[in-house]
């Protein structure tokens, strides 16, 4: 049987809240340690890509850091209500060098 | 006795005409001079003799005048506390006579003639005594007391027996019965010839050495043997050093042989003052040295380790746990390697001769835990632990294997490890102990009954380690999942924390069994809690800075009165983990 992976947004209520619309989780939380503690507790209860908002993520860059040595979940960055602070796309550029040995964007 | 000729002199070897009365392992007395030497090989009425002393100005012509008996130790109190050289002679006299560097020609018995002992007999006039029996006693140091027995090869009936002081020659006591014996403390043992026993027995017992890496990882057993090889530099002398300190033998022998003359000075300078955790006495009052260092004449470095092993066997008999360290039978295996090829003999590997082996097992095999001669059965036991210093560390050379074959604990030192200051720096992954059985059953009867298991998975944790290392020189340290890093820092925990012990600190030089088993408890409840953490969602980094691993770390200092301190050391690690786990733990949703 194949397992069905889930979807979940992290980040403030205003950035996130549409997302629900398309039928994701929605998580809104608003400082450091409950946006880890969510972070941490997604991971374990089997959602395969959570989207963080690049200001949320700010907060906790060793929880980033975490599952990005890990295959699942996908932890990705996405700009805020607020704009973009460009660390979800340095971290692709960051991954793309890796994988090709090149920045090839 | 005939007197013979000298014909050829080529260093420590004489060959001398005219001895068809001798035999072979005689001792002669060589040119006016009177030079101790032994006959080692008789062709016709030539003997090759190895001389013990200094052979300058010796030439052909010279006589040789035989003494007919083989070279003996003499054995008796005054043993204890005493230098020899390597033919039993009492450095402290030679001194006396011959000023501070070996003089020759000088003649002096092993054992003070003069001293008086007090003898008190424990045997009374009419008991029927063998050998091996006990016919008195002399308080020879603070902790040892002498025995004095009956020697091998003599009954009868006890015809007379005093109390009162006696110097090593008095008749003290006369046996009857086919033939008239008047025993006196002192006697005689060739030193070629193993002391007999009535029955050997299997090591079961460790011998503990207060060495955290020796006692929990690689134990020898009481009447075991043991190597320590090593290259130079890498803690070879400073391990025997620490094993002749604190070894729980009752009688140490320590043959310097062939090393240098400070590390005697050392063990001189040293022992009077450590107080033996046991007795609270003095180390000096247990322990015999013989030295041989490397500027002495090199044949008597081949006799210098029976002397050493013929004492410890006598000490044996009286049923005292004895231990023997040599440092080092390269030393003496070279002095072999000499003679034979004065002796133009056929070399074997290495110009080593090919007895080398059989050599070194009959030394080895001299130790033993033995049922000793005598009615009351009591048990002795001879440890044997000997340094080997291979050229260039490499331990595929004639005498590390050679001993290899025959010791049953290897103490495999590491330059690596000396090099980062890990000391004592045997290496935990090639070393052994053959009695690891035996022991881990008596650890678990007496220390606790989780000793042995935490053992295993202390040593399953390095050796993980050493893999983990492989991948982490390849791919680095960040691509290994987070339970791997906590492993590595497991590892790296027992290491330090635990391994690593310094031999000059006070508290640190000796760790009681006791404090051995809590702190391997210690360091393992690092790793378990750390992986309950990490169960529980901590993060690693989180485990790694608790300042409670200050505390693991500095546990070795604390002191043997002060051991539950490393209890409640694992208690607040437990209470800051699940402090973690409340804090930064994931949601129970």
């Amino acid at each position: 049987m194949i397992y069905m992976y889930k979807v979940a947004v992290v980040g403030d209520k205003d950035s996130i809240l549409g997302f629900k619309a398309l039928g994701i989780d929605v998580f809104p939380v608003i400082e450091k340690d409950e946006a880890r503690r969510v972070v941490d507790t997604l991971a374990r209860d089997k959602y395969g890509i959570i989207f963080i908002t690049e200001q949320t993520a700010s907060l906790i860059p060793d929880t980033i850091e975490r599952y990005n040595n890990q295959m699942l979940p996908a932890v990705i960055l996405i700009p805020s209500n607020q704009g973009t602070l460009n660390i979800g796309m340095d971290m692709i550029n960051k991954n793309v060098e890796k994988a090709v040995g090149t920045n090839i964007l | 006795m005939k007197v013979g000729r000298i014909i050829k002199v080529s260093g420590p070897l004489v060959v001398a005409e005219g001895m068809d009365e001798a035999n072979v392992y005689d001792v002669v007395k060589v040119s006016e001079n009177k030079l101790i030497g032994e006959i080692i090989e008789m062709r016709g009425d030539k003997a090759s003799i190895q001389v013990y002393e200094e052979t300058t100005g010796i030439g052909p012509g010279e006589p040789v005048y035989t003494t007919g008996e083989p070279l003996s130790v003499e054995l008796g109190p005054g043993l204890v506390t005493t230098m020899f050289d390597g033919i039993q002679r009492p450095l402290d006299a030679i001194r006396e006579v011959g000023g501070d560097f070996l003089t020759r020609g000088i003649d002096l018995p092993g054992l003070d003639r003069e001293k008086k002992w007090h003898f008190t007999p424990t045997v009374k006039v009419g008991d029927e005594v063998g050998p091996g029996d006990v016919i008195g006693t002399v308080q020879e140091t603070a902790v040892v007391l002498h025995k004095i027995m009956v020697p091998p090869g003599i009954s009868g009936r006890v015809k007379s027996i005093e109390e009162g002081e006696f110097t090593v020659v008095d008749t003290v006591c006369v046996l009857e019965g086919d033939q008239e014996y008047e025993l006196q403390m002192m006697q005689k043992w060739p030193v070629r010839r193993g002391r007999p026993y009535i029955k050997k027995l299997d090591p079961d017992e460790p011998l503990i050495t207060g060495q955290r890496v020796i006692d929990t990882f690689f134990p020898a057993a009481k009447g075991g043997t043991a190597a320590v090889p090593g290259p130079f530099g890498s803690g070879k002398t400073v391990v025997q050093h620490q094993l002749a300190k604190w070894a729980d033998a009752e009688i140490i022998v320590y043959v310097g042989c062939g090393e240098r003359g400070n590390e005697m000075t050392d063990v001189l300078m040293e022992f009077p003052e450590i107080k033996d955790p046991r007795t609270g006495e003095s180390l000096m009052n247990r322990t015999i040295l013989i030295a041989n260092t490397s500027n002495m004449p090199v044949a008597a470095r081949e006799a210098s380790i029976y002397t050493g092993i013929t004492i410890a066997e006598y000490f044996r008999d009286m049923g005292y746990s004895v231990a023997i360290m040599a440092d080092s039978t390269s030393r003496w295996a070279e002095a072999l390697r000499e003679m034979s090829g004065r002796l133009e003999e056929m070399p074997g590997d290495e110009g080593y001769p090919a007895y080398l082996a059989s050599r070194a097992a009959e030394f080895y095999e001299r130790a033993g835990k033995v049922v000793c001669l005598g009615k009351d059965n009591r048990v002795g036991a001879l440890t044997v632990i000997g340094a080997v210093s291979p050229p260039g560390g490499d331990i595929s050379e004639p005498v590390s294997q050679a001993t290899l074959r025959i010791v049953k604990v290897f103490w495999g030192l590491d330059s690596s490890l000396a090099y980062r200051r890990h000391f004592p720096a045997i290496n935990w992954l090639n070393s052994y102990s053959l009695y690891q059985n035996k022991v881990d059953q008596w650890m678990d009867k007496n220390i606790d009954p989780e000793f042995s298991k935490n053992r295993i998975k202390a040593m399953t944790l390095l050796q993980e380690e050493s893999s983990l290392q492989e991948i982490v020189r390849l791919v680095g340290r960040d691509s290994l999942s987070e339970g791997d890093q906590l492993k590595l820092e497991a590892a790296k925990s027992i290491r330090e924390d635990f391994l690593q012990q310094n031999a000059f600190h006070e508290e640190d030089t000796y760790t009681s069994l006791n404090k051995q088993n809590l702190m391997l408890k210690m360091v393992l409840a690092f790793y378990d809690e750390g992986k309950r953490a990490l169960d529980n969602g901590v993060y690693l980094k989180e485990i790694l800075d608790l300042p409670v691993r200050e505390k693991i770390a500095r546990a070795k200092f604390i002191g043997e009165d002060r051991v539950s301190e490393i209890e409640s050391i694992i208690e607040e690690l437990k209470a800051s983990i699940d402090e973690l786990v409340s804090k930064g733990g994931i949601l129970n949703a």
